[in-house]
């Protein structure tokens, strides 16, 4: 894949009502193009959840960024995962030079609370949230594995610990394991601290077909799929056998495995999300993952820390905006420019984003890329 | 439930017909794949759909128990995702007297549906 990552740039992640998408969008933008060194991209690609229609355009415009193709894109959490996924395709087969990506999310002006489930949907019209979702994988984990209350809390304690150093963070104060445990229960087993924040904020990064200078990262490769069937027939929970595929051909085109990689951004919106990915991510044996949190296998100083920036847990998910704040974050760490949470000689990284929320499959997307210098 | 609920087509199984024990489901008369919801043919193999009836027992896949609100929805609520026998795996509400989520593997029987109009299983106490 010719595609490399020129720049990047993100709003600081937190509910921020006083504050428009289209500011929180500028900032982003505005960071990317500068890091870029350009002015003007040949096309953007934005993904957004819940963005009200013409989102990027009403944004967009007032940076002087019209009258060029601008795409927008819905894949639930991944959306602007996606968006990067398709604009590092768009520079690799010619269609265009540069690609401005944009992932932007305001969801404080579109829900009073938390975020409705959707009625359409056999499971939301059930009442079956996401929290409620991960919490039925967390709930098979404990009984079918053994996994315990204190190997689901480890990964809120590290990733919460890892949040301290990102000053874009929503959370930035560190947890203890009966802090934790502690906080109210949101659906068995998970607790408040399990459960990612919902967020404003907004991603940006440009795409490249060339290498410019030592600054422009490598995307080695990018995987993109939706779900199978997720029936009677699945014995594995929800979203794992959608991450292993999207992984596996990531880990082909880049000529790599799961060995090779130093550091990892991943979508832990729920403490069991981290263990089932880095699971079917095959850095650890089905249930068995809960021990790479617990170890210190996948905390800063370990030998693959898994969400360096604080992760969803800790820097907040605003939904559509999710995927560029962990592109940011891994080139930041590859070019060794992550300050207090830098990652030692971080030379490949992942970048691993699910979206989930329709009934029936195994997620709505993932997308696995493989960045490097 | 609110307006927006009520202007939406129900996308839950629905009750057989005079039953409170079973659901009105599909089978594909090619590959056999079981289905609780329409679909315009076998989602594996394109087959033919027949109609047929699944439950009333099933085994809990997983199960959590829901502690925060939901809008028109009082907490706590027990949901679980169910293995109808020889059928389809259906998400359900659980009755529960004491609000602890049963293990993976705990048989139950469908009994009916909620006021709401979910699924709802009990523990199937013969059939452990």
């Amino acid at each position: 894949m010719d595609a490399y990552v020129w720049g990047v740039g993100t709003s600081e992640f937190g509910k921020q009502p006083h504050r428009s998408a289209s500011e929180l969008l500028w900032t982003a933008v505005a960071e990317a193009l500068r890091d870029a060194e350009i002015d003007r991209p040949d096309a953007v690609f934005v993904g957004t959840c819940f963005g009200e229609p013409g989102i990027a355009q009403r944004a967009l415009h007032r940076m002087g960024i019209t009258g060029l193709p601008i795409s927008v894109l819905e894949n639930a959490c991944a959306s602007s995962t996606q968006a990067f996924h398709e604009a590092c395709v768009a520079v690799s087969s010619g269609r265009f030079d540069t690609v401005l990506v944009v992932g932007v999310e305001h969801l404080t002006s579109r829900f009073s609370g938390a975020i409705p489930v959707e009625q359409t949907d056999t499971e939301g019209r059930t009442g079956l949230g996401l929290p409620a979702l991960y919490a039925m994988a967390a709930a098979r984990y404990q009984d079918v594995y053994g996994v315990s209350a204190e190997d689901l809390a480890a990964v809120s304690v590290k990733n919460h610990a890892h949040g301290v150093h990102n000053s874009r963070a929503q959370h930035r104060t560190a947890v203890t394991l009966e802090e934790v445990l502690g906080s109210r229960m949101i659906a068995d087993p998970l607790t408040l601290l399990q459960c990612c924040a919902i967020a404003d904020g907004a991603g940006a990064a440009v795409i490249g077909a060339t290498r410019r200078s030592q600054r422009d990262v490598a995307v080695l490769s990018s995987a993109f799929n939706t779900g199978e069937l997720w029936d009677h027939r699945s014995a594995n929970v929800w979203g794992y056998d959608l991450v292993a595929r999207t992984a596996g051909q990531a880990y082909a085109a880049a000529g790599c495995s799961i060995t090779d990689i130093d550091v990892l951004e991943m979508h832990d919106a729920f403490t069991i999300g981290e263990i089932v990915t880095t699971e079917a991510l095959g850095m650890a044996p089905t249930g068995e993952g809960a021990a790479l949190a617990s170890s210190g296998h996948t905390s800063l100083g370990g030998k693959q820390p898994v969400n360096p920036s604080g992760g969803l847990l800790s820097r907040g998910h605003p939904l559509g905006a999710t995927g560029t704040a962990q592109l940011a974050e891994l080139v930041w760490q590859l070019r060794g420019d992550a300050g207090a949470r830098q990652v030692p000689d971080a030379r490949l990284a992942l970048l691993e984003t699910m979206g989930g929320g329709a009934a029936g499959i195994d997620g709505n997307a993932c997308v696995v890329a493989v960045l490097g210098m | 439930m609110n307006a927006r609920t009520c202007q939406i087509p129900d996308p839950r199984p629905q009750l057989a017909e005079g039953s409170q024990s079973t659901i009105a489901g599909w089978q594909c008369a090619s590959c056999r794949h079981p289905l609780a919801l329409p679909a315009p043919w076998c989602p594996l193999c394109h087959g033919p759909l027949e109609t047929t009836t699944w439950g009333p027992g099933g085994t809990t896949w997983a199960a959590t128990v829901l502690r925060v609100p939901l809008p028109g929805r009082t907490p706590p609520m027990m949901l679980a995702y169910i293995d109808l026998d020889e059928g389809p795996r259906v998400l359900g509400h659980l009755t529960s007297e004491t609000n602890e989520r049963p293990e993976c593997g705990t048989r139950v029987r469908l009994i009916g549906v909620t006021a709401a109009g979910d699924l709802l299983f009990a523990p199937n106490q013969d059939d452990s």
